[in-house]
């Protein structure tokens, strides 16, 4: 059976228009989706069932005894962590915030250790964002800062930017200009008309010289800024306010390099000078396919995009202290659940070491990092594959994703509503 | 001392060197007809195939420019080394110089471009950006220039099974942008020119 218009529910591009065959419960072709897509789509290393771990080994269990038994672990600690989310449907992250308000829980996102500077950064200066449509349909000019997307996105440029012809740019890369701003030359770099290699961590200075330049203040800078010649930023800087439509995308390289937030929030004032001159819109390279949709859900149910703490019995946010990696840094945290993440392979040693230490509850179709630490494994579908749901696309358009068959496994929601079930009932609320 | 003198006397007093030198034939200095000088323009329309440009083996010797009147080719004489390849490879007989065309026309040769386009599956990601900026797939695909969509097997190149795939080879031009626009050096166009005898031409 052929599906058109699939959602790939991989990156934050969440391309939408793959046409995949399915036969016998199993994806047996991918079309138009990169290789990354392709990988996705097409896995076949499930966990069969349950997984709980007993004295060294795994024991398999039963769907209805790890539910219970994730409801018990989370009634029982003190301070229990939800921690994930990204990679499952919006549906699901509704149900997570509301057990975490039931549990008086810590309840994060992937953002904490991605992006989350990110939003501290728009929570400082705001957002001058748009949608990738408006993009691919006006931009004249692409800044990639920190970012490698032929890597970690890469249809962005075929599918959004560089390449993709547009209403109002109709001979796509001849009419565009691309610009690369990073550490070091990049598969990304190969492909742009002018690579700025910034020394590691000079980020900051290299955008504040840039808003002077803006700002006509040219001549306090000097012969050279972080590595980057005074020529050169005039040269960039003049490609930037020649636009007739220019759009920064940005990664990690800036997001999570010396400066931080900080650096966001010079790359937003560098745009809001650009916009004195032509338009100009930052967004953000965003890396699971729903890390976007867990900021808004977690937003719209308790205010705040990340790290809310539910622990006062109403919602706190304060990032650095109800963060995940601070919670388990400090060894606060004496339950945790990990939903459509893998915080095994990414968090720090320390924080690793305490996830193995308390009981560990793990909601994800795959063996990853995180199963090496968790006492329990509750594989699920996987989210546009044998489950549907609502996701947001990095620039916050909402997309149905679909059911290519119908599995074998819960979906997330399902998983997640019989826990909220459990402990709700077992609350007495 | 005047030994020499009545020499140099003797020897161009001589009425033969006075004759020669007064009144001298030589050949005309006019380049003859079939001389292969700079190639020169036939008036016949330019298809903007570009093969001139693909065989000149001197750098920067031709260029096919565009003008209100349409496409034709424009020779660097600097850098032209008039060894007639253009002259050769053009479809259309856009340019002569000396007798090229002529001799092409009796022996019925031709020089033929044909290309071939290699996919290193290990390097490429998919990304879709040789698929999307191919101007021979803007022409058979709009969607396929406006984000990467496929929706036909007639393309000359899509993404398939997360990898690059070339369906119509024969379609290609040998514009090289796919391999220019690679990030990864993952395709590589050949463009092979060979001298061919065509075929005689049935009765």
């Amino acid at each position: 059976m052929k599906v058109e218009d699939v959602v790939c529910p991989f990156c934050g591009c969440l391309c939408d228009d793959l046409v995949v065959e399915v036969e016998n419960n199993r994806v047996t072709s991918v079309e138009n989706g990169c290789t990354l897509a392709n990988e996705k789509l097409m896995e076949d290393h499930r966990l069969k069932n349950p997984i709980r771990r007993e004295r060294g080994s795994w024991k398999d269990v039963s769907y209805d005894a790890a539910i219970q038994e994730t409801a018990e672990i989370l009634l029982d600690a003190d301070r229990p962590l939800l921690y994930g989310w990204s990679g499952t449907h919006g549906e699901a992250q509704s149900v997570g915030v509301h057990l975490a308000e039931l549990l008086g829980a810590v309840i994060d996102n992937t953002s904490t250790v991605c992006h989350g500077p990110s939003i501290l950064a728009i929570q400082e200066v705001g957002h001058p964002g748009c949608t990738l449509g408006q993009v691919k349909n006006r931009a004249d000019v692409i800044v990639y800062w920190g970012a490698n997307p032929i890597d970690a996105h890469p249809r962005h440029m075929s599918r959004y930017t560089t390449y993709a012809d547009g209403f109002f740019v109709k001979d796509a890369f001849k009419e565009r200009k691309v610009i690369v701003i990073d550490v070091r030359k990049t598969e990304s770099s190969a492909v742009a008309n002018e690579f700025v290699k910034v020394d590691q961590g000079g980020d900051y200075a290299v955008l504040s010289a840039l808003r002077a330049i803006v700002r006509g203040k040219g001549d306090l800078i000097p012969v050279k800024v972080a590595g980057v010649t005074r020529e050169q930023l005039f040269r960039v800087a003049d490609i930037c306010k020649n636009a007739k439509f220019g759009a920064i995308f940005f990664g990690l390289g800036l997001t999570m390099s010396p400066g931080k937030n900080k650096n966001i929030r010079n790359a937003i004032e560098l745009t809001e000078e650009l916009n004195r001159h032509t338009k100009f819109t930052i967004s953000p390279m965003r890396g699971h396919w729903n890390v976007y949709g867990s900021n808004e859900v977690f937003t719209w149910i308790s205010g705040y995009p990340y790290a809310v703490d539910f622990a006062r019995g109403i919602a706190f946010y304060n990032p650095g202290e109800t963060t995940s990696v601070d919670i388990l840094r400090r060894g606060e945290c004496d339950a945790c659940l990990v939903v459509a993440s893998d915080p095994g392979a990414h968090f720090p040693r320390a924080c690793a070491e305490h996830l193995a230490r308390i009981p560990t509850v793990q909601i994800d179709p795959h063996v990853n990092a995180t199963t090496h630490l968790a006492t329990l494994q509750i594989p699920v579908a996987v989210t546009g594959i044998d489950a549907e749901g609502t996701a947001y696309r990095m620039d916050g358009v909402p997309i149905r994703t679909r059911k290519l068959y119908e599995g074998t496994y819960p979906s997330d929601l399902e998983i997640l509503g019989k826990i909220y079930a459990r402990v709700k009932e077992a609350k007495g609320s | 001392m005047a030994f020499s003198f009545t020499y140099y006397l003797r020897e161009f007093f001589r009425l033969e060197w006075l004759r020669k030198f007064l009144f001298v034939r030589t050949a005309p200095l006019a380049i003859p007809s079939y001389f292969r000088n700079f190639p020169e323009l036939t008036g016949k329309t330019c298809t903007h195939h570009l093969f001139c440009m693909m065989a000149c083996p001197a750098p920067g010797a031709i260029d096919v420019i565009r003008t209100p009147e349409g496409w034709h080719p424009r020779i660097h004489q600097g850098h032209c080394i008039r060894c007639g390849l253009c002259v050769e490879a053009c479809p259309n007989g856009v340019l002569t110089s000396g007798r090229i065309l002529e001799t092409m026309f009796f022996d019925n040769t031709a020089l033929s471009f044909s290309f071939r386009i290699d996919v290193d599956t290990e390097r490429c990601m998919g990304c879709g950006n040789c698929a999307v900026a191919c101007p021979v797939n803007k022409l058979i695909d709009p969607q396929m220039s406006h984000g990467g969509r496929a929706s036909t097997d007639e393309l000359l190149l899509k993404v398939s099974e997360g990898k690059c795939k070339v369906l119509h080879v024969e379609k290609c031009t040998g514009c090289k942008i796919c391999e220019d626009h690679c990030p990864n050096e993952a395709i590589s166009v050949a463009r092979l020119l060979e001298a061919v005898h065509a075929p005689e031409e049935e009765p």
